[in-house]
């Protein structure tokens, strides 16, 4: 099994009190990847809003993406009582209005990187809903938790596609939040329950990468 | 005498190279430009870029609202409100960043400061900037976006015939690249 191995990326550091911008190596995309090579013309979802690098990489293959800013709309619908506005029946639908309003079944794959992490109950199993229902069937998702138990707050990252197994994460400023809960594997697999297949990969860098397979 | 060597001077005036067609007969919200104007705005920070300038380029100024369809056979570039739809084929469509935008666009190249709603469909490239706001879906041969755009939709990238890599972004066109331009003279319908 592959560890992910993080390494420092001085020219890219943020400003003070963000942690800086890393490159990883990353086994749940190197196995999404896989995905990608065996067909063309796939449909993929990339929720960590529009960037060249990503667009180019998955463009480049022959595919078709999407680009969804899940963390933006969070942003926007919850403003700064992040935790308890999405308690609010109002918020957390206007939330749902605005995210996810694809057909059914309308994409082969779907990079939801660190997003999920962020919501709370039961916003979070409804999101996870959603996202199963554009998936199409044996169509797959990317996503990340932070697997550090003792942190107290989660930075959150923007994902840039470097290759077909290396990423660059950069802090998305502004955007540190209190942890909600702690996703261990027993509450991922209950999480996706209604998934056909998940599948956790090991990191040595408090992230938790999980392909769920609809 | 007087009005005799008017006359004589008056069909020297056109000096068209042979072959070019002489323009056909223009609607009365047809308008014929030479030179970048605007429409309307007295106090418009955004210029258009200088390159798109010299083939003859139109602007709707910020304090223009247009509905309805713009047809656009020059560069155009838009800095104001628009709802309906916008054609500019084979020549650059430039939303500047004080334009709201709620149409379907269609161009060779499309350039994005502003907010647009609505499918944009590009032959040649799409350039988003950073400070653009895009929902809707992209049909393009090649897509340049900065970090910081805000967009929200699909991106379609059409093959190019020549079998070259579609997706990878020029950092600078090459004017050559460009399809010759129409010896047309530059004009935009407003309907």
């Amino acid at each position: 099994m592959r560890f992910g191995v993080q390494k420092e990326t001085p020219a890219k550091t943020p400003g003070k009190g963000l942690p800086s911008a890393v490159t990883r190596q990353s086994s749940g995309f190197e196995q999404f990847c896989s995905t990608l090579r065996s067909k063309e013309g796939l449909s993929i979802l990339d929720m960590s809003g529009a960037s060249q690098a990503n667009i180019s990489f998955i463009t480049g293959m022959g595919h078709r993406i999407s680009s969804d800013d899940i963390v933006g709309t969070m942003q926007e619908c919850f403003g700064a009582d992040f935790l308890e506005a999405q308690q609010a029946p109002s918020l957390a639908q206007r939330f749902l209005d605005q995210t996810l309003t694809f057909p059914d079944e309308f994409f082969d794959g779907a990079l939801v990187w660190d997003a999920l992490q962020l919501l709370t109950s039961p916003l979070l199993e409804h999101t996870v809903e959603q996202l199963l229902r554009v998936l199409r069937p044996n169509g797959q998702m990317l996503v990340f938790f932070n697997a550090d138990e003792k942190a107290k707050q989660i930075p959150v990252y923007n994902y840039r596609i470097q290759d077909q197994k290396t990423l660059l994460q950069t802090p998305r400023p502004g955007t540190s939040f209190q942890r909600s809960q702690f996703f261990n594997n027993r509450s991922l697999e209950k999480l996706f329950q209604k998934a056909a297949s998940v599948k956790f990969f090991l990191t040595r860098d408090h992230l938790r990468e999980v392909i769920v397979r609809r | 005498m007087w009005s005799k060597r008017r006359e004589d001077e008056l069909p020297q005036q056109p000096q068209r190279p042979a072959g070019v067609p002489a323009p056909p007969a223009q609607p009365t919200v047809e308008t014929q430009r030479r030179e970048p104007q605007t429409m309307s705005s007295p106090s418009r920070t955004f210029e258009p870029e200088t390159p798109s300038t010299r083939g003859g380029s139109a602007a709707l100024g910020k304090n223009v609202t247009v509905k309805g369809q713009i047809f656009a056979r020059e560069d155009l570039t838009i800095d104001g409100e628009v709802e309906g739809t916008v054609e500019c084929q084979e020549h650059r469509l430039t939303i500047g960043p004080n334009a709201r935008v709620q149409a379907g666009l269609k161009a060779r190249e499309i350039i994005i400061h502003g907010s647009i709603q609505g499918n944009v469909d590009a032959t040649d490239k799409i350039d988003i900037k950073k400070e653009a706001k895009l929902v809707g879906d992209i049909k393009t041969s090649r897509i340049v976006i900065e970090d910081g755009a805000y967009f929200k939709g699909s991106i379609d990238i059409s093959k190019v015939a020549s079998g070259k890599p579609a997706q990878a972004p020029a950092p600078q066109p090459s004017p050559a690249a460009a399809p010759p331009t129409s010896p047309t003279p530059a004009s935009t319908v407003v309907k």
